[in-house]
């Protein structure tokens, strides 16, 4: 009979479809049980905690499945243990950027410097994770592309998780005229900062006069927002600021220069209202 | 304005325009509230309308679980001594329709301004409902409508003085009650060291006769493990 036919050693054409059908029904676990994970733990728990729970689950039945199939392949395990030095050593050389990218996958996911979900910039690239796998870690960036990680790039590259503490602070520079009287220009700034629901109240947000600059004065402000909610706040709280300024009749200055002329130009003498530069004296 | 609400409804009352009103074989909800307008087309021909307080944590957005409420002036308690103490603290307004065990809130309203603080520091700290609130040794009148009235009963455990400026809770775990005059809440803070406490809430009325209120994340049946919380960022 063709099942009892020997291949190899002493594994028949029974033994190969025996673990060729273990190896499916453990895939096929492996896939319903993460499935029925996701779905069952999805309102329970955190996603980057649920992604990481179904892929453990799916890759230790994978192994064990691979471990039950072995010996029936012939496969002799304490052999393998004995021979997996040189093994590994030749898919060490062999596979090394795989096999680098599988060890900094793991050191990722124990390290955690990202989650699934969060604003990230890896190695110039800024998006929201959108999976983080054995090899590679998944991007959306903000413009809707999709970008493919290695995780040996990403183990090894500057990581700025934007969401990674749970308030975060911004900062605007509002130039105001140095006509304009910057005691009340920091009162609007304040309340209207004290009126947004997001920009929280501690830490508390600061507005002052940070410099006398060439063509304005300075205010700085900085507001602490919900690190999710911080660019929305900005967005939103920096024309309420322009636009509450100007109704008080205080303008955002812009670059300006005063040019005094050492000789009066000849259309205009006599048109000046003003009083001429003290440095220019009565002969200029 | 709280309670049980016979379909077509009509409600105004201190800014709040609230209708429902049926048509063409279903229903229409209006809303209206301070700056913003809400109209949806309820798919149920009768039913009842349920207008009770809720959490405060759904306005402008759902971020967090946790209410801060600031005292006024800080409060200093006694060795081993125990304080009751009155706060007020701030209410959302939840519409639902034929309450029963699988009702769904259909809209949340608050009078209120809102705004979030920190509590703890950025990296491990937590975002919070920020509220202040004066102390009161005795029951103050609020308005129903914007404000709920809050029984701390604070337990000194140490043998030292221990100053409170604020007071954290986990709202998810908020035992509203209310009737025509009041909303109210009990809650308990144990004051475990200087700079660390635990707070829980109590479900008791604060007066008899007062109804339950049917909070949003209990009726979303989300598992509350644990309604009490440390605070372990200072007092």
């Amino acid at each position: 009979m063709i099942l009892n036919k020997v291949l190899y050693h002493s594994v028949t054409v029974f033994d190969l479809i025996t673990a060729a059908l273990i190896l499916i029904i453990a895939a096929v676990i492996a896939k319903v049980l993460s499935l029925y994970l996701r779905r069952f733990l999805k309102e329970r728990i955190a996603k980057e905690h649920l992604e990481i729970i179904a892929k453990v689950v799916s890759y230790s039945i994978i192994v064990i499945a691979l471990l039950m199939v072995l010996p029936i392949l012939g496969v002799r395990l304490s052999g393998l243990l004995v021979a997996g030095g040189i093994v590994g050593l030749t898919i060490g050389f062999a596979s090394q950027s795989i096999i680098g990218n599988l060890i900094s996958g793991i050191f990722l996911m124990i390290e955690r410097p990202v989650k699934i979900g969060n604003s990230v910039d890896i190695d110039g690239t800024t998006g929201i994770v959108e999976d983080i796998s054995i090899i590679a870690t998944t991007l959306r960036t903000f413009d809707g592309l999709y970008v493919r990680l290695p995780n040996q790039n990403v183990f090894t590259s500057k990581i700025t998780n934007f969401v990674a503490n749970v308030a975060r602070r911004f900062q605007y520079v509002v130039g105001i005229r140095y006509s304009d009287d910057a005691d009340k220009s920091l009162a609007i700034i304040k309340n209207l900062i004290e009126e947004h629901p997001l920009a929280l109240k501690n830490p508390e947000p600061q507005a002052f006069v940070d410099n006398l600059g060439d063509n304005a004065v300075n205010i700085i402000v900085w507001i602490w927002s919900p690190a999710t909610e911080w660019y929305g706040v900005k967005m939103e709280l920096l024309w309420k600021i322009k636009q509450a300024l100007e109704k008080e009749g205080i303008e955002i200055a812009f670059p300006q220069r005063v040019v005094w002329f050492a000789n009066e130009l000849r259309g205009w003498e006599g048109k000046r209202t003003e009083p001429r530069h003290p440095n220019l004296g009565e002969n200029a | 304005m709280f309670g049980y609400h016979d379909i077509p409804l009509k409600i105004v009352q201190e800014g709040i325009s609230l209708s429902v009103q049926k048509d063409r074989g279903s229903l229409v909800y209006k809303r209206d509230c301070l700056d913003e307008h809400v109209e949806k087309r309820l798919l149920a021909t009768n039913g009842k309308i349920l207008v009770t307080p809720v959490e405060p944590l759904n306005k402008p957005k759902a971020l967090t679980q946790y209410l801060l409420v600031e005292f006024e002036k800080t409060l200093a308690i006694e060795p081993e001594g125990t304080e009751k103490i009155f706060l007020t603290f701030p209410i959302e307004i939840g519409v639902y329709i034929s309450p029963d065990k699988d009702s769904e809130v259909i809209d949340i309203l608050t009078l209120k301004r809102q705004k979030f603080t920190l509590y703890g520091d950025p990296r491990n700290g937590i975002i919070c409902k920020y509220w202040k609130s004066d102390i009161f040794s005795t029951m103050p009148s609020v308005n129903p409508i914007q404000e709920g009235l809050m029984e701390l009963t604070i337990a000194n455990t140490n043998a030292q003085w221990v100053e409170l400026t604020k007071a954290v809770f986990n709202a998810y775990g908020m035992k509203l009650h209310y009737s025509n005059t009041m909303v109210s809440m009990k809650a308990s803070m144990n004051l475990k060291t200087r700079n660390r406490a635990e707070t829980d809430f109590i479900d008791s009325p604060l007066k008899k006769g007062m109804k339950k209120s049917l909070e949003v994340y209990a009726a979303r049946k989300m598992s509350i493990t644990a309604p009490k919380f440390i605070m372990e960022f200072g007092l």
